[in-house]
């Protein structure tokens, strides 16, 4: 079940069908990471200074870690809450406290910056009650790093949550049966077994942290994303934006290194017991209410609070309601071709790469790296197909297949990770039954593995969709002729400095994104083996 | 399942091409007014975002039938795309709402003069390219606004006094990646030269209240608040706060500061004719339509920017400002100077 096992599962070289699909989305994913390193050895002087650099990579260090302590706690603690525990409104949290995700970081930043603002309703009010400023400041290093953790703890949240919910119940039971309470034995044994999922999410958190532009660019915090657009917007030099992306490149491979090595040192499972229900404690009036507010805390803080101030804004104007339905469409109909394309050549990375791992893992880097550095990445191979087919720089098919491959490109990991999941739950002697049937490699992929892992492809589909919905940089520069979409639509205003029209867009795709979150987060809960899928 | 996938990427890809054939007014323009129905289309490249300009390209489809497809993107962006796709480009019409972009793409061979005599009618020189590859269609000024209960207008009308200690801890701006920072820049260096610039951006940035952060009208409005008594800003977000009767506007007001006596630095959007433009004719007609006077008072109303062409009806508040002196400085200029004023600001610590 581990995945050092796995390639046993897949005798021989797979020269067929399976492998070539292998390379091709290896190849697709690799191409504009490629082009970018290419890209940083070109010609061109550098504007920005070593200190300036040095500042921007600082301020990217300290705000991943401090997304990765915040979303680290408040996931983990969020999860351990609601796995462990029966308190009033658990079942409810259970999936509310997912909800965060459904709003994208850029929309959380524009609502908390403009409550915050020293215009703003809080601090004009605290002045006039106190007679000075209170220098609340959400556009500051803390205040990007709260923003930021209460956006992405979920990813932490969640694969906690599934680690926990899959968890042997023998290892709990022999520890209470050594004299631990329920509550020791969650912190001495099913912590440190689920020390890999929190890594994971963690992980998770930290690439969106360091690939995020849009929340740390409006909260006015300086990190090396934001010196990647500076370089390629500004000073108009590519060859410097991609060199200033080569650190997070390099960061990008070492957490999936750090995430791979933590997955390696997974204690290996102990079978029947996982089918008993789990234990919980039941909370007293005490816990039950410090649990309740702080789970409906963090889904205030996550979403509520910003997203209701959106609405507030958003009221003041009238939201221009076709522009909004047509951006809505094709901002849907994209997210899910992306999430279906991805997650088949996710699938076909995960089944066909067989023991060359290093492939999949260097194919999702791309999720760690800024979608403007992508941009960078895809603006050469694209221009190589523009100037080679006639017609094709102008032709909305091909616009849009770039844009999607784009987005598989930057995506592959968020869809990686869950099939790859998913795979280890076929086990090496389903796949060797299908063998022995006369099925080849690709026959045994289709006919066993991929069906039995349909609920993770759906999954990995899911996230990927979420994220296309939210992503900017890449569809502004490679969209066809008047092809907006919701994100392209609230950039447009808050670049026009209108927070009120800015805010309709955003709202969008809070809502087109919510069902999908809300799905996601039940399949978790019903993951448990023995549970339907 | 697999059924299920087919039908749901089938229904996204239907709905993704209904969805391209663009919003509504691109298809319902055309045949009224007398308009040829197939008069083809000009591909806009813009970096512009305002509402103006949508109301621009309905009335240049209603008037000639000509279609505007466009792409919105930061303006360098745009001309890295253009670069990639060299001769295949199909960009007509590149508009920057930044002289020093416009500059920067000129440089890069994007563009070909443009051969309109109206054009060079319409447009005073030092509002055109030397080499006519570009043109101002709009204007706005980088000015000043100041809390007039603690600051007088004298203390405020050239750009030299808020580099003095008078305002230390007072002044309010946005960073220095914003083009229209480094077009001002651009153009003290050009009028100071490089050193005074730097003298004057270093004390600036110690007169700073607070690090730089948000959009012009962020800085407006923290004057408002009484975080600062000065901020720099565009003329047309001040003009914008007055059109929707904000209270702000009561006690913030706008100043008009001279660079050596010349007049205050006033930017410009530029639109000019791409190298391969594949429908240059209908690009020529478009680039007119924005200096006809219909064009200029969507400006004027809309964005609240000031026109090109002399004569423009626009609404009292923008035309008290509207003829106030500006710097002659040619526009081609602030291009040159970009990389400079990118080190200085890098040198001074504006970040």
């Amino acid at each position: 079940m581990t995945p050092a096992a796995r390639p046993l599962a897949r005798p021989g070289l797979r020269i067929e069908p399976l492998t070539v699909a292998a390379a091709i989305a290896a190849a697709l994913a690799l191409l504009p990471l490629v082009a970018v390193v290419v890209t940083a050895l070109g010609p061109g002087a550098d504007s920005l200074k070593w200190p300036t650099f040095w500042r921007y990579a600082a301020t990217s260090a300290a705000l991943a870690g401090m997304v990765a302590v915040g979303a680290g706690v408040l996931g983990t603690l969020a999860a351990w809450l609601v796995v462990m525990h029966r308190f009033p409104g658990r079942d409810l949290f259970a999936w509310a406290l997912v909800l965060p995700l459904a709003a994208p970081a850029f929309a959380m930043a524009y609502g908390y910056a403009d409550l915050f603002d020293v215009a703003g309703p809080i601090r004009t009010a605290l002045r006039s009650a106190l007679g000075a400023d209170v220098p609340l400041e959400t556009r500051s290093l803390p205040g990007a790093a709260m923003v930021l953790s209460l956006a992405f703890y979920p990813y932490v949240y969640l694969t906690l949550r599934a680690a926990l919910v899959n968890q042997s119940v023998t290892a709990l039971e022999a520890a209470r049966s050594l004299g631990r309470t329920a509550n020791g034995a969650f912190w001495a044994v099913t912590l440190p077994m689920a020390r890999p999922a929190i890594a994971a999410g963690m992980a998770l958190a930290v690439m969106e942290t360091l690939a995020d532009y849009g929340a740390v660019s409006f909260l006015g915090v300086q990190t090396l994303t934001t010196g990647v657009v500076r370089a390629w917007s500004v000073f108009g030099s590519t060859p410097e934006a991609a060199r200033l992306a080569l650190p997070l490149l390099g960061a990008a491979a070492v957490l999936m290194f750090v995430e791979r090595l933590s997955r390696r040192n997974r204690m290996a499972d102990t079978g029947a017991a996982r089918w008993r229900p789990l234990p919980t404690q039941q909370l007293g009036p005490v816990g039950a209410s410090l649990a309740i507010l702080f789970c409906f805390g963090l889904i205030a803080l996550g979403l509520l609070a910003p997203a209701g101030w959106l609405v507030w804004r958003g009221l003041t104007v009238e939201p221009e309601t076709a522009r909004l339905v047509a951006s809505g469409i094709r901002a849907l109909g994209l997210a899910i071709i992306a999430g279906v394309v991805t997650t088949a050549l996710a699938a076909a990375l995960a089944l066909g790469a067989g023991q060359r791992r290093l492939l999949a893992r260097a194919a999702s880097l791309g999720y760690a790296t800024p979608g403007a550095v992508m941009a960078v990445g895809l603006l050469a191979p694209a221009g190589f197909l523009w100037r080679g087919f006639h017609g094709a720089a102008e032709g909305v098919g091909v616009a849009l297949a770039l844009l999607i491959l784009a987005y598989a490109a930057r995506l592959m990991a968020a869809a990686l990770e869950p099939v790859d999941a998913g795979l280890e739950r076929v086990t090496p002697s389903m796949v060797r039954a299908a063998r022995s049937l006369g099925q080849t490699a690709t026959g045994a992929a289709m006919k066993v593995e991929l069906p039995i892992a349909r609920g993770a492809l759906l999954t990995a589909a899911l996230l990927v969709f979420i994220d296309v919905l939210k992503e900017l940089p890449a569809t502004l520069i490679l969209r066809p002729f008047g092809f907006d979409t919701l994100a392209v639509m609230a950039d447009y205003y808050a670049k026009d400095e209108r927070l009120a029209q800015a805010s309709w867009p955003s709202l969008a795709i809070v809502l087109i994104a919510l069902p999908a979150v809300v799905w996601l987060t039940h399949r978790v809960g019903a993951s448990r083996p023995g549970a339907p899928i | 399942m697999r059924l299920g996938v087919r039908m749901v990427l089938g229904a996204a890809a239907a709905a993704l091409l209904a969805a391209c054939s663009g919003p509504a007014a691109d298809k319902s323009a055309g045949k009224e007014g007398g308009a040829p129905a197939d008069a083809g289309v000009v591909n806009l490249y813009t970096a512009r975002h305002y509402d103006s300009d949508t109301q621009i390209y309905e009335a240049f489809t209603k008037k000639t039938g000509i279609k505007v497809r466009r792409i919105e993107a930061p303006g360098p962006q745009l001309i890295e795309r253009m670069k990639a796709e060299g001769d295949a480009s199909p960009a007509d019409v590149l508009v920057v709402a930044d002289g020093g972009v416009m500059g920067l793409a000129a440089e890069a061979g994007l563009l070909q003069p443009n051969p309109s005599a109206e054009v060079k009618r319409l447009v005073d020189g030092h509002l055109r390219d030397e080499r006519d590859l570009w043109a101002a269609v709009s204007r706005r000024a980088r000015v000043i606004a100041y809390d007039s209960t603690k600051v007088k207008p004298e203390e405020v009308d050239t750009y030299e006094e808020l580099a003095s200690p008078r305002f230390k801890g007072k002044l309010c701006v946005r960073n220095a990646d914003n083009p229209y920072n480094l077009s001002l820049l651009s153009a003290l260096i050009e009028r100071w030269g490089p050193e005074k610039a730097l003298t004057w951006a270093k004390a600036v940035v110690a007169n700073m209240a607070r690090a730089p952060q948000g959009g012009d009208i962020d800085q407006i409005k923290a004057v408002g608040a009484g975080q600062c008594e000065v901020a720099i800003t565009n003329s047309y977000y001040y003009l914008r706060l007055v059109a929707n009767g904000d209270e702000v506007t009561k006690k913030v007001l706008l100043a008009w500061p001279s660079i050596d006596g010349r007049g205050a630095h006033v930017n410009v959007s530029g639109a000019g004719i791409a190298k391969n433009a594949p429908n240059r004719d209908n690009a020529v007609k478009f680039i007119e339509f924005m200096l006809s006077p219909e064009a200029q008072a969507i400006f004027a109303n809309v964005t609240n920017e000031f026109p090109v062409v002399k004569g423009t009806r626009m609404p009292e508040r923008v035309a008290a400002f509207a003829d106030r002196p500006a710097d002659p400085l040619p526009v081609s200029r602030y291009g040159a100077r970009q990389g400079e004023a990118q080190r200085v600001f890098e040198e001074a610590g504006w970040r």
